[in-house]
């Protein structure tokens, strides 16, 4: 059975016993392995899917195609909010130039009228493109707790360079039932396994 | 099944398109007889033929692009789009009728061909280095020949790869890879001097470098509607199993891309001709915008409003119904982007030639342009003729008051109305505190715009009448695009063209006519396409990239 590297604050432990349990109120306890490549994960994750084992998250350093079906996800609606913002940003751009050229300013340019529709179109459309993605990018940033001072809370260093990460939720399990997830990650050629105490 | 078989129910289905096309050909032109130069047959001829003759080439296009890019999506259905590259060969047979028209000038489409009128014409002359019968046949025979060598060519070695069992990994792909290679350059240039030569030549006078590229998205966006709705006819009768949702969210992407491109495009020659406001070329959409309204303005709703907000969710991509849906409006609006490219300017040759035949005596004019035709009469070429709208005449002599360089005296059959809009903007304006106002000027010639702008300058405490005295060129009842109103006498020959033109079915509009004929070419090109389609396997199964096609996410 695979080793369990157990990472405390202050370092890891490799070979701990993973029954011992550091776990307070507010914490939840991760066991996660690590894949080097997308295509195990997928085979993975399809064999998770027919154990029936509850993945908590799988964390990929590249958008991995077809594994937002086998995890069950529902599509994004973040570009419902592009497409409002977008409406917004159209609205104020148009709205501002008639507003500044019809009423607050109005200048004569190159003989056209005051209120020339065509001149107006290229601003309209940036600030239409500005706006949904200023827009996107904030409520993306709101829902994730992203944005700046976030404390970032990553299980692992390499999920972010090359490794593919599978998750399960181990807090509430028994011996037995952890047993089975070292099994499955056997089975499935995982490269490590780890446990990790984290935030809730 | 490996093989798609024309079945009798579709051949019948596109035999008879094929004569009702024929039917609205021959009614066309002996219902629109020798007075009105059987313009109306012979440009709905023009029209349907580059529009699928481009259609093909563009298929040929997309198949050489997405090659030498290594692309591997749509390798699955790259059979459907050999097919439509090979109906260039009844393509270039078309357009031969429409060059053999030009030496026995059995049509008079493009007004450069009209020799006296050539030698007239500083314009015609200057272009005629290009704008000839030579180069016309040379660019026809020389150029679309040349695409069908390669598309032809490119579809030979797919079809030999599908042929030859031994293990050739990208033998066959890389000889593909080279003529498509070797297309795509040509093509760029070719297909723009061609469009130039089809289409664009019909407003002789005018040009833009946009053009070619404008009609060229125009024609990649039917060519993608049309291979969606094939497709999915296909599929419904069981051919392209491997074909599923994850293609067709891919070919709707491009129905949906291309579509903004074409906007962009369209847009952008817009906004420069109306910005520059040079008479020359604001001619072209001021004829459109004025007497062309609802053609104008639909094409723009079904090729930009329609495919952006049906298009842009997600799940109309995937579902057959609305994809269907959107393409064919989106594919017939591009037909009708077509028919404003081509009608207004031909409608306009033909009223000029109605005068030269005609002189200048207004009884001949009449019965020159028969009795359909009274509603035009209003913009004979006789300026001065009685029974001429007010207005018509008002500003028609302020033309000929300006080019005299009399720009102060007020002309005698000025328009009341005018005087009034005039005031009443002035007035409006002056209302805002501070601020120096003008009135809107709206493009007369430039010494006169001049004049004016540097007598704004100094003119706050003079009167309206002192100021506005040189601005003759306020015309009533502009819808919109007053402000490009271009020169009058700059519109190089086309000083009628001013004039409102009335409806005219076939022109203003499609009728029934055009309608049937569209129809009946669409029914040769899936004729063609089809029965290509079932001379060879439907799935190249030796291409190195077919695994990819049919393992295809989004």
């Amino acid at each position: 059975m695979a080793t369990i590297r157990i990472e405390r604050e202050g370092g890891e432990v490799t070979g701990g016993s993973p029954e011992e349990s550091y776990v307070r109120a507010g914490q939840r306890e991760i066991l996660f392995g690590l894949y080097d490549d997308e295509v195990k994960l997928l085979d993975a994750v399809r064999a998770a899917n027919d154990a029936h084992l509850d993945i908590d998250d799988v964390y990929t350093p590249f958008p991995v195609h077809g594994l937002d079906p086998l995890l069950g996800l529902e599509e994004s609606r973040l570009h419902i909010a592009g497409f409002i913002f977008g409406t917004i940003g159209c609205l104020v751009g148009f709205g501002f130039m008639t507003w500044v050229f019809t009423r607050d300013w109005p200048i004569i340019f190159g003989g056209k009228p005051y209120w020339s529709v065509p001149a107006f179109i290229p601003i309209t459309f940036e600030l239409t493109v500005l706006f949904s993605a200023v827009g996107m990018v904030t409520v993306f940033y709101i829902i994730n707790g992203l944005g700046p001072g976030a404390e970032p809370r990553r299980l692992h260093d390499r999920i972010t360079d090359d490794k593919f990460c599978i998750a399960f939720d181990v807090t509430e399990l028994g011996t037995s039932e952890v047993d089975r997830l070292r099994d499955y990650f056997d089975r499935t050629g995982v490269e490590t396994v780890h446990q990790k105490t984290v935030a809730a | 099944m490996e093989t798609f078989v024309f079945s009798s129910r579709a051949k019948i289905t596109t035999l008879s398109m094929m004569g009702v096309g024929l039917l609205c050909l021959l009614i066309t032109f002996f219902a629109d007889g020798g007075e009105g130069h059987h313009m109306r047959f012979w440009t709905n001829f023009l029209h349907n033929s580059v529009f699928f003759v481009g259609i093909a080439a563009i298929a040929g296009f997309a198949l050489a692009a997405f090659t030498t890019a290594y692309a591997g999506w749509f390798v699955q259905f790259k059979r459907v789009w050999e097919s439509f590259g090979t109906f260039l060969l009844p393509g270039l047979f078309l357009l031969g009728v429409i060059m053999v028209g030009l030496f026995t000038h059995g049509h008079h489409l493009y007004h450069w061909n009209d020799d006296a009128a050539v030698a007239s014409d500083a314009i015609l002359e200057h272009k005629s280095s290009f704008l000839n019968k030579y180069w016309y046949t040379f660019g026809t025979i020389g150029f679309v020949g040349f695409w069908y060598f390669m598309i032809g060519k490119m579809r030979n070695i797919s079809i030999a790869e599908d042929l030859d069992d031994r293990d050739n990994e990208f033998t066959y792909y890389k000889r593909y890879k080279k003529y498509a290679a070797i297309f795509l350059p040509i093509f760029g240039f070719t297909s723009a001097a061609m469009i130039w030569q089809w289409i664009m030549s019909i407003d002789s006078h005018w040009y833009s470098t946009m053009f070619a590229w404008y009609a060229s998205a125009s024609l990649f966006v039917a060519m993608t509607a049309l291979t969606i709705m094939l497709l999915i006819y296909l599929k419904s009768r069981g051919y392209f199993p491997g074909v599923n949702e994850e293609h067709f969210h891919d070919l709707g992407k491009y129905l949906f891309a291309i579509s903004i491109f074409w906007t962009y495009v369209w847009f952008s020659q817009f906004m420069l001709i109306w910005y520059a406001n040079v008479g020359e070329e604001t001619i072209y959409f001021r004829e459109r915008m004025q007497n062309y309204p609802v053609l104008f303005w639909t094409n723009l709703g079904l090729n930009f409003l329609l495919p952006f907000f049906v298009l842009m969710r997600n799940d109309t991509k995937r579902k057959m119904g609305t994809l269907f849906f959107a393409s064919a409006l989106v594919f017939f609006g591009h037909w009708l982007d077509f028919f404003s490219m081509i009608k207004p300017g031909a409608r306009l040759s033909l009223i000029e030639m109605t005068e030269h035949a005609g002189g200048h005596a207004e009884g001949e004019e009449h019965a020159e342009m028969g009795a359909a035709h009274a509603e035009e009469d209003e913009f004979g070429h006789d300026q001065h003729a009685e029974g001429h709208d007010a207005d018509e005449t008002a500003a028609l002599a302020q033309g000929e008051v300006v080019s005299e360089g009399d720009n102060l005296q007020d002309p005698a059959g000025r328009n009341e109305d005018a005087i009034d809009n005039e005031n009443i903007h002035f007035d409006a304006s002056e209302e805002e505190e501070g601020v120096p106002v003008a009135n809107e000027f709206r493009g007369g010639p430039p010494d006169t715009r001049m004049g004016g702008i540097d007598e704004l300058a100094s003119a706050t405490d003079r009167t309206d009448a002192d100021v506005f005295e040189p601005n003759h060129f306020i015309q009533e009842e502009n819808i919109g695009d007053d402000e490009m109103l271009g020169h009058l006498e700059a519109a190089g020959g086309h000083s009628e063209a001013l004039s409102v033109l009335g409806f005219k079915s076939g022109y203003t509009l499609p009728g029934l006519l055009e309608i049937g004929t569209f129809i009946g070419f669409l029914g040769g090109f899936l004729f063609f396409v089809l029965s290509k389609l079932s001379t060879a396997r439907m799935e190249p199964k030796h291409d190195p990239y077919l695994e990819e096609s049919l393992h295809h996410h989004t």
